[in-house]
């Protein structure tokens, strides 16, 4: 009993100091809290942020591309079905987005000739999010009537949203409205964008398709992996992961994974330092305490245990104190970057909370060291 | 005696002193190294961006449109416009020049390649690989796909695509008649993969090969791999390609690699409507608008685009890096900031003692302060300085750990950190020592 009387005194009496002692602890185990917070967090949004890339899996027929006259091998019929079954399947987690589409060479205007590709109209704004345009997406894949230009044909078409455009196939015809006018530095510049149904009947391919575009998920292996499970499945094909993409990404993830860790890791270890000389200042100072009580006739056992259960108390507080307040910030700076607060992770709070009571406890060490002073000696040297 | 009772005050009681010293030492070297960190993360990362291939397309302005499918343009060689390749060494000469990381021109041709009974189509890209281009300021400037497609794959060897070595190629290639190509020394190029196998062609093996009404012996030096459709082409060096279709010295398409910084609603504005002085300031700054901007200014007729899909994605995750670190280091700061007044808040606390003895000796409130205030701000310069020269020794090393280039070292920060290091040791100290010297001297040394 006289053990928890003598800890209250002292956390009464020392609260000054203990107080200015607890804002170390507390600044050290939010910055830390956050940081953790942050480290895992990071890395999943900025994966996400690349995903934007845009597809990274291409199907195509597995036959040759032809001559300069053929637009390349079109495929349909139950492999397509397959391949679009993934959206919904089994797979539907991986697949986040997938269009089909059929490109052929159509004329416009007096003699131009452009790419028109058949597509899916209404999964673009989640496939390639980085179109520009100028007007609006279509919303409707079944549309007949709307088409989306790119900028450089809708330049030399001499068209704009709204406008009027006549696409000619052999001796078929199509009429449709530029809904938008796309902008993207790629080849969809110079190409017309409809609706599937619009090229298959234009081009008289009813059901065909050019190729399947997707956005996989996952690690640059896991596409590598869903692609040779595709490929294996639909004989015939060519699945194709884009090497550019994957291989950037996982570029890049490894890099913004090895700053993250090493960063956290540096600015956690010097936090820790950081505090830990601070409670060492504090132990330091106590020696007059230490002296007088020894001089009282506390055994040294007695003192140590008492100066480590108040340090042991401040840790505990600083830590708890700190792991909420560094969720508090994570989720701000979470929003402040990536526009969503970071996800917490429950685990920090006890590995912060242990953090600090073992730096507390470490920056009481210097009293062991005092199991020796001699009370007169102390006493008198503090003055 | 000012002097002296500071000097003895460091010598006689050190622990205290050289454990404030490391607080905020090690707080100083926090700091420093995410600020470090944060002002090179976007120059770094963008480094990185690069390995997604060029981010500008430059073609002709009166070319028709390109009649792209997956990759492979579908027109006629002899149809539309071409650009010249003598004019690419200006593309070092732009305000930009070092941001330019690398470009390849490329002229493409449909052909047919014989492997005894069998014919294949397939088509003839022509490119550098790691090409030295004249600069107009008398240096060479050495770049290809090696630089601006850093993703393909090759096994075996690449064609050699010296300027000398692509001489001799464009003269067999253009003084052997049409007939007699079949005789003449091979040449080198490379195969694509799925066109390797299909044609059962393996490394070091000859084929013949005819584009645009001439025909050339290839020996495939190596075999491609690029998930692209380049995996089902040839590519062989430039010169044999405009030499085979009769247009030397000629590009269709150049893909540009260039460092940029991420675009903000600044970069965005017609650079037309802008005054002279964010004109200036525009032009100046690596957004990839103003490099493509001069990169159209420094060739004659060429049609410049930025490729949206690798530009947007590095623009926002760079600025979201970027972000993410700043505040990551000033979330430090403020941490290293508290924590270090914290110690010095302590180290003051605890000598109230000695404070009043000096006040039971006679010595005024003033003088008191000044002392304590004295060895503070020597704490604070030392420990500042020795955290400044930490926390750059850590940036280099995280630098050179992550990404193999050490950070750059900034003295700018030299100055900041010191007074911030001064700042936060007088911010921790002032408050506890107008406490304490406002105390009366009996009380305190009797403990109370």
């Amino acid at each position: 009993m006289m053990f928890w009387r003598l800890l209250r005194q002292m956390i009464v009496q020392g609260r000054g100091r203990l107080a200015v002692a607890l804002v170390a602890l507390v600044s050290g185990a939010t910055v830390s809290a956050a940081l953790l917070n942050l480290e895992f967090d990071a890395e999943r949004k900025i994966t996400r942020e690349l995903r934007t890339l845009g597809p990274n899996v291409m199907v195509r027929s597995s036959a040759a591309p032809g001559a300069a006259e053929d637009a390349g091998a079109v495929f349909g019929g139950e492999a397509l079905d397959a391949l679009l079954a993934t959206r919904t399947g089994a797979e539907a987690g991986e697949v986040s987005a997938l269009a089909p589409s059929l490109y052929v060479i159509v004329h416009a205007g007096s003699d131009t000739s452009l790419v028109l590709a058949g597509t899916w109209l209404d999964a673009f704004p989640r496939l390639t999010p980085w179109w520009r345009v100028d007007g609006a997406w279509v919303t409707d894949r079944s549309d007949a009537t709307v088409c989306l230009v790119g900028h450089q044909a809708a330049a030399r078409l001499q068209l704009r949203a709204g406008s009027e455009l006549e696409l000619r196939y052999a001796d078929r015809t199509a009429a449709l409205r530029v809904a938008g006018v796309v902008g993207t530095g790629g080849p969809e510049d110079d190409q017309v964008f409809v609706n599937l149904p619009v090229a298959q009947k234009l081009s008289g391919l009813p059901g065909k398709v050019s190729m399947v575009q997707m956005n996989v998920g996952g690690s640059p292996q896991q596409v590598e992996r869903f692609s040779a499970g595709l490929a294996a499945r639909l004989p015939g094909l060519d699945v194709r992961p884009l090497r550019q993409i994957a291989q950037a990404e996982g570029q890049l993830l490894a890099r913004v994974h090895d700053l993250l860790f090493w960063s956290v890791g540096l600015i956690l270890t010097l936090t820790s330092l950081c505090v830990l000389s601070t409670t060492a200042a504090l132990a330091v100072e106590r020696r007059a305490d230490v002296g007088l009580m020894k001089a009282l006739g506390g055994g040294m056992n007695r003192i140590v245990r008492l100066f480590l259960a108040e340090a042991g108390l401040l840790g505990a507080a600083g830590g708890i104190a700190g792991a909420l307040l560094g969720a508090l910030l994570s989720a701000w700076i979470g929003r402040r970057v990536f526009g969503t607060a970071a996800t917490l992770r429950p685990e920090v709070i006890p590995l912060i909370v242990a953090v600090m009571v073992a730096v507390a406890l470490l920056g009481a060490l210097p009293l062991r060291l005092l199991s020796h002073v001699r009370p007169a000696a102390v006493l008198r040297e503090s003055e | 005696m000012f002097f002296r009772i500071l000097g003895e005050s460091f010598l006689r009681n050190p622990a205290r002193k050289w454990l404030e010293g490391a607080a905020l030492a090690l707080g100083m070297a926090i700091t420093t190294a995410a600020m470090l960190t944060a002002l090179d993360v976007s120059d770094r990362m963008a480094r990185e961006f690069r390995s997604l291939g060029a981010n500008l397309i430059v073609t002709s302005q009166t070319d028709t449109l390109p009649l792209v499918i997956a990759g492979t343009d579908f027109r006629p060689v002899e149809e539309g416009a071409y650009l010249r390749q003598d004019d690419l060494g200006k593309l070092r000469m732009i305000f930009w020049r070092l941001n330019i990381v690398g470009f390849s021109p490329f002229l493409e041709a449909p052909a047919e390649i014989e492997r005894g009974t069998n014919r294949f189509s397939t088509r003839l890209i022509g490119t550098w690989v790691a090409h030295g281009v004249p600069v107009p300021d008398g240096t060479t400037f050495t770049t290809g796909v090696l630089s601006t497609h850093p993703w393909w794959k090759i096994e075996g060897a690449w064609f050699p695509d010296s300027p000398a070595a692509a001489a001799t190629a464009a003269r067999d290639a253009s003084e052997a008649p049409a007939d007699s190509g079949a005789d003449a020394a091979p040449l080198d190029a490379v195969f694509g993969a799925s066109l390797a196998s299909r044609a059962g062609i393996h490394q070091g093996g000859v084929v013949l090969l005819r584009a645009a009404g001439r025909e050339v012996r290839l020996r495939a030096s190596g075999i491609l791999t690029t998930g692209g459709p380049e995996d089902q082409a040839i590519v062989a060096p430039l010169t044999l390609v405009q030499n085979l279709t009769g247009h030397p010295g000629d590009y269709r398409r150049l893909l540009v690699s260039a460092l940029t910084t991420p675009e903000d609603q600044f970069a965005r504005r017609d650079p037309d409507t802008l005054s002279p002085a964010d004109y200036d300031r525009w032009f100046c700054t690596p957004y990839i608008s103003s490099i493509a901007f001069q990169i159209k200014q420094a060739l004659p007729g060429a049609d410049v685009r930025v490729v949206r899909q690798v530009a947007d994605t590095e623009g926002r995750v760079l600025g979201r890096l970027s972000a993410l670190f700043w505040l990551v280091s000033l979330t430090a700061l403020l941490a290293a900031g508290l924590v270090i007044g914290s110690a010095s808040a302590t180290t003051v606390i605890e000598r109230r003692r000695e404070i009043g003895l000096m006040k039971a000796l006679g010595a005024g409130r003033g003088r008191i302060l000044s002392l304590f205030l004295a060895e503070q701000v020597l704490l604070a310069l030392v420990g500042g300085f020795l955290g400044y020269l930490a926390g750059e020794g850590l940036g280099f090393l995280v630098g050179k750990i992550v990404f193999g280039v050490p950070a750059t070292g900034r003295l700018v920060l030299f100055p900041v950190m010191m007074a911030l290091a001064l700042a936060v040791t007088l911010a921790g100290s002032l408050w506890p020592l107008g406490h304490v010297a406002r105390l009366e001297a009996a009380p305190v040394l009797r403990g109370e």
